[in-house]
């Protein structure tokens, strides 16, 4: 008797293992995904539905999901798409608005993350998959500076106004000045050879009020006012007067180092990055941060965006499950608790969670930020190359290698020498 | 020799010649690890390859080749690559020349000395590139702190300025570097034969006449052959400059070949581009290795 019920378990197992839906998920490996690693056994026990997880590096996505998701073939029934590439993959992926009910997990509303966070995953005008992380500049202030009764009253008397979070840019920069001469470094700005000098640029010129490039007809035209842009590089120019020094050539590691050794008022910070300025073995100024959306420039304050989305190949065969996957990750409960775990959340009700807030103050920041989030241009599969050029440019005019018209003239000739080659 | 040639012409009459059975398994390794690669880039340096899109992969003849021609930025990055030749490479040899013939000679702790030279030679180009990188910030940099006490004072960074972080990337592969020459021509100065030194000694000449008329003539094969290694390592130079500078600053102030070529394809993503900037590569390196060993090792007469 005991053998037969040993053999019909072991049957009923098999039968389970056979029947239950498997999906293979494709995504990232850090901190961040390691949180979903931690609670996988969670979701398979609410939903039956198996999780084959495979964490790579950031830096091999791109090529890993170009060999594994044509039109014809999808290796994976879920894939995290870094935004800028977004552009490569969009056509290969479920437009969101035809993703399935969930069964068991609620299908997220475009109303439970900020619309701007959700713009994210746009492509060719639709929505093609679901952020998953809220990555957005945050604006960092030192709270004990703003805070310190003898800066206020000199503050006051020199400005007319009270010392606080800078609201606006005009604030920054005279805040910036007041810092400078107490020996404090006013602005930490981003200039090193990377993408992050293009989200400078990208930033400044939206606070200023002009985009780089819209989309017109099916075509991509250049839209960025000369004028504007001029501005917004003098303006940068002039808070990098209140700059550490090393201000030409500053990436994340000396920005890093220059706020949590606390020299630096204020600054944005992607928020992967943000733990390392709380972290107390590791910064001077952990509990003295204050984080919020951007100043707002001229024309408005502008956070510049940078999301992980995920995305259902339309060759998945397993659609049901991989959305129901996607609804738990973004779930109220289980986000809750993958927070705790280590993710960055994007709920706007899971950034202004007190709990979660208690823990992470800098989620407040993102919640704010996420109103204002801005894109980069990389809606087209050539966007590194428009990167590049903007990069490029801006650097020799915040740096002063050319006067900011010439910069600007060059910027717009070259990108639009990439727009004639690549937009016939 | 007779016999030999006999036993081969053996061998050949039942087919392949035996010895080709103990060298066929190194041909075929050669092939697939250098020849293959080599083919490959060739080939795709004929194509539009982009790296994602495999549909939009098409053969386009030399269109690669004369994009390079109208590219400014592929002209920069050639003319910054043989400047950190022209200048490191010297500097590295007369460097490595002059104190390898210090110690050409017993003194205490030598031994031991020239193991400790050889150190950065042993240090990982990607910890080479970050070290510098740290001790050249401003504030905690300790180069720069140094610079500092003797006058020169960077207070925007040494690397924020194109031409210095230029010079210190090419300081940082003499420092690097410089051993490796060392090394080579300290082997080919122990190698020299004495009585010809100790002859000249007794008609007179001194150490510079030594120098100049014994000893760098003799070592002419081994400098050629010190120059033509660092020549080919020198042009794949890549990771210790990628985190020094990233090519910056100013966008393109240390942008050197191999970065430009990590760009254009993994950055852009623009493989068959890379590939045509990777055969142009090869065709320089030939070009210097055929050169040097020309004018310097007869060749001919070999």
């Amino acid at each position: 008797m005991k053998k037969l019920l040993a053999v019909l378990f072991i049957a009923l197992l098999v039968v389970t293992a056979l029947g239950a839906t498997k999906i293979r998920v494709l995504a990232w490996d850090d901190a961040h995904t390691q949180a979903w690693v931690q609670n996988l056994k969670a979701f398979e026990k609410a939903t039956g539905i198996k999780v084959d997880l495979e964490l790579i590096p950031s830096g091999s996505m791109l090529q890993k999901t170009a060999l594994n998701i044509t039109e014809n073939k999808a290796n994976y029934d879920l894939v995290a798409i870094d935004e800028g590439n977004v552009a490569k993959f969009g056509n290969l992926l479920i437009p969101y608005s035809q993703w399935p009910e969930g069964k068991v997990f609620k299908k997220i509303s475009t109303s439970e993350i900020p619309q701007a966070i959700f713009a994210a995953a746009l492509w060719n005008g639709k929505i093609q998959g679901i952020p998953i992380n809220g990555n957005v500049y945050v604006w960092m202030t030192r709270k004990d500076l703003i805070e310190n009764p003898q800066y206020k009253k000199e503050f006051m008397e020199k400005f007319g106004y009270e010392l606080k979070v800078p609201e606006t840019l005009d604030q920054l920069a005279n805040m910036a000045e007041f810092f400078a001469s107490k020996g404090i470094y006013g602005f930490a700005p981003f200039t090193k050879n990377t993408e992050g000098s293009t989200c400078e640029a990208i930033m400044f010129f939206e606070a200023f009020g002009t985009h780089f490039m819209e989309q017109v007809n099916g075509k991509y035209v250049i839209t960025l006012d000369k004028e504007k842009a001029i501005e917004a590089i003098l303006f940068y120019k002039r808070l990098m007067q209140y700059a550490p020094p090393g201000a030409n050539d500053m990436g994340h590691s000396e920005r890093i180092a220059a706020f949590s050794d606390g020299k630096v008022f204020s600054m944005f910070q992607w928020p992967g990055i943000i733990p390392t300025h709380e972290n107390e073995d590791e910064s001077l100024v952990a509990g003295k941060i204050i984080y919020t959306a951007p100043p707002a420039g001229p024309a408005r304050r502008a956070a510049v965006r940078g999301c992980w989305i995920l995305g259902i190949p339309k060759a998945s065969k397993n659609v049901e499950a991989a959305a129901e996957f996607a609804y738990w990750l973004n779930s109220h409960d289980a986000g809750k608790k993958l927070a705790e775990d280590g993710m960055t959340p994007v709920r706007t009700d899971l950034l202004t969670d007190p709990e979660l807030l208690a823990k992470s103050p800098w989620y407040q920041g993102m919640a704010e930020s996420g109103l204002f989030a801005v894109s980069r241009p990389n809606r087209v599969t050539y966007y590194p190359e428009i990167s590049e050029k903007i990069k490029v440019n801006w650097l020799a005019a915040v740096t002063g290698a050319v006067d900011p018209e010439t910069a600007v003239d060059n910027m717009i000739s070259q990108v639009q020498e990439l727009l004639d080659k690549y937009e016939k | 020799m007779r016999n030999r040639s006999e036993t081969l012409r053996r061998d050949s009459r039942k087919g392949v010649p035996s010895y080709l059975y103990f060298v066929l398994p190194a041909i075929i390794l050669v092939g697939i690890i250098l020849l293959f690669p080599i083919i490959y880039s060739m080939v795709i340096s004929f194509f539009n390859w982009p790296q994602v899109d495999s549909g939009n992969r098409f053969f386009m003849w030399g269109k690669n080749y004369l994009d390079l021609i109208n590219d400014h930025e592929f002209w920069h990055s050639l003319f910054l690559q043989l400047g950190f030749i022209f200048i490191a490479i010297p500097i590295e040899l007369v460097i490595g020349f002059l104190v390898a013939l210090l110690f050409n000679r017993e003194f205490p702790i030598s031994g031991v000395l020239r193991t400790l030279l050889l150190l950065p030679v042993f240090t990982l180009p990607v910890l080479s590139g970050l070290t510098w990188r740290l001790m050249l910030q401003p504030g905690y940099g300790a180069i720069t702190y140094l610079l500092s006490l003797v006058g020169f004072d960077f207070p925007q960074g040494i690397l924020s300025d194109k031409s210095l972080a230029y010079s210190a990337v090419i300081v940082q592969d003499i420092w690097r570097m410089w051993p490796f020459m060392f090394v080579i021509l300290y082997a080919g100065l122990v190698g020299l034969p004495k009585d010809i030194m100790e002859a000249a000694e007794l008609d007179g000449a001194g150490f510079f006449r030594k120098t100049f008329t014994i000893t760098i003539p003799m070592l002419r094969p081994t400098i050629t052959t010190a120059i033509l290694l660092r020549i080919i390592d020198a042009l794949r130079i890549f990771s210790e400059v990628f985190v020094m500078t990233n090519g910056g600053p100013g966008g393109n102030g240390t942008m050197l070949y191999s970065l430009y070529i990590h760009k254009q394809a993994f950055e852009f993503g623009k493989l068959g581009y890379a590939s045509s900037m990777a055969v142009i590569l090869i065709v320089v390196s030939v070009l210097f290795a055929f050169s040097l060993v020309r004018k310097n090792m007869d060749i001919d007469t070999m």
